[in-house]
Order: structure tokens, then C-alpha cells, then sequence
């Protein structure tokens, strides 16, 4: 008996929380108001392209070592 | 060649073509999550320029609506995430009667405040089953999950809510 008062009381108070939720939140209106192809497309082409941190830290320890030793360019380039 | 196999190729024509055809779609979708119309716009935007970065994992026999949606629903969920509201309102006594008008708005206010609160993956399953009333195994699909995760979500979404507004003092009517 008390099991099923449980569940009654535990039903009746989910249904309050949707209700009032469904009160909180008013119906929202799903019709797109514009065509989004044009944003999408200019996101596609003005999307830079992400170089990874690593990549910026290579380079830039790169640099300060081909001025801090500039022999190293004739190294380097033998090499590639 | 088909539609799909075109898009999974990087064709752009056959992309716009898709693009336009699911774009309303997965505008309702998101709205109904994030509820305003101009993130779910935005959302919508990224979620196709997603969807086409990610075209070499679509199989082209395979539901392109369902994984836009997919994808949709992980933005959705990141955006309520990044969006989530930190401050806690203060506690009330229990139990008061609200008949004012001005003060049942701001119990709805405070009910919003405190749904927001809630972690996004409880609140995305909790809106779509409880304020949109969808089907379970609809969200389910979306959510990338089972049925039963997402009624256990609801359902502790729910438990979640029911104890912040008690200790708020706020009675739902």
C-alpha cells in the first residue's frame, strides 16, 4: 500500500514538474526564417586553415636559430 | 552516381542540394533545444559546414538526415554547456501561495533559471521529452543513445529539478 502511495505521489509530482515546465518554456516557432546556404557557404570559404601550436612552436625555434647560428642555413639546406 | 555518393565526393552541388533540403530541419531540431532563433541559426550553420567537413565518414547508404541531427545535437548540447548558468538564487520558505500574476512569471522565470542549471545532456533529454513531448526512441537517435538512458536522464533531470525548487521554496502550480 505504501509502495503504491510512493509511486501515485512520485507520478503526481513528475507530471507537476513537466507542467511547469511546459508553462516555463512557451511553444517555439521551428519554421526557418531564411534560406542559411549563403552563411554556409561563405563559412566554407573563409574557414582559415588551423595550424596546430606545435607546428607555430617549430617554426619560431627554427627562426631564432637560423639567426642565432647562421651557418646552420648551409646545414639545413645540405640536408634537405 | 547519387546524391549522396556526389556529396561524399566533396561535390559542392550536390552538398548545396542537401544543404537546402535538410537545413529546415535541423533548424527545428536545434531550436527546440536551445530555444532562440538566432543561435539555433547560427547552430545550424556550423552544424552543415560540420556535416561537410565530415563527409568522408558518411556511407553514402546511410541516413543523412539522422546524422545531420546527430551532429546538430552535439552542438546543441556544447552550446548549453558553454552557456550554463553559474549563479544559484536564493532560498525562499516553502510553501507560499503565489496568486500574483507578476510573481508566477518570475516563478517561471526562476523554473527556467534552474532548468538551465541542470548539466546539458539531463536538459537536452528532459526538453525534448518533457517540454516538446517527442518520442523516446526519437531522441534516442539523436542523442546517439538508448531509450533507457534517455528516460533515466529524464528522469534524473526531474529528481535534480524537484529538489533545487524545493529548496528554493518555489511550489510548482
Amino acid at each position: 500500500m505504501k509502495e503504491h502511495e510512493d509511486k501515485y505521489m512520485t507520478e503526481h509530482n513528475d507530471r507537476e514538474i513537466r507542467d511547469a515546465l511546459k508553462q516555463s518554456f512557451p511553444p517555439v516557432n521551428t519554421e526557418l526564417r531564411r534560406d542559411l546556404w549563403p552563411d554556409v557557404l561563405r563559412k566554407l570559404d573563409v574557414r582559415p586553415v588551423a595550424v596546430p601550436w606545435y607546428d607555430w612552436a617549430l617554426a619560431g625555434l627554427s627562426a631564432v636559430m637560423f639567426l642565432a647560428f647562421p651557418r646552420l642555413v648551409l646545414v639545413f639546406a645540405y640536408h634537405l | 552516381m547519387d546524391l549522396l555518393q556526389r556529396f561524399t565526393h566533396g561535390e559542392i552541388d550536390a552538398f548545396e542540394t542537401l544543404a537546402r533540403q535538410f537545413q529546415g530541419d535541423i533548424y527545428a531540431w536545434i531550436v527546440r533545444i536551445v530555444r532562440d532563433p538566432g543561435t539555433a541559426e547560427d547552430l545550424t550553420v556550423e552544424t552543415l559546414w560540420r556535416v561537410y567537413r565530415a563527409r568522408h565518414r558518411f556511407r553514402p547508404d546511410g541516413n543523412f538526415g539522422a546524422w545531420a541531427r546527430r551532429i546538430a545535437t552535439n552542438l546543441a548540447i556544447d552550446h548549453l554547456r558553454r552557456n550554463r548558468p553559474e549563479q544559484s538564487f536564493p532560498t525562499e520558505p516553502a510553501g507560499v501561495p503565489q496568486p500574483d500574476p507578476l510573481v508566477q512569471r518570475e516563478t517561471r522565470e526562476r523554473i527556467q533559471q534552474a532548468f538551465r542549471r541542470l548539466p546539458a545532456k539531463l536538459q537536452v533529454a528532459a526538453t525534448l521529452a518533457l517540454v516538446e513531448e517527442l518520442p523516446y526512441d526519437e531522441i534516442a537517435s539523436a542523442l546517439g543513445t538508448s531509450v533507457g538512458a534517455v528516460k533515466l536522464r529524464v528522469f534524473r533531470a526531474v529528481r535534480i529539478l524537484r529538489k533545487r525548487l524545493s529548496h528554493a521554496g518555489i511550489t510548482p502550480e
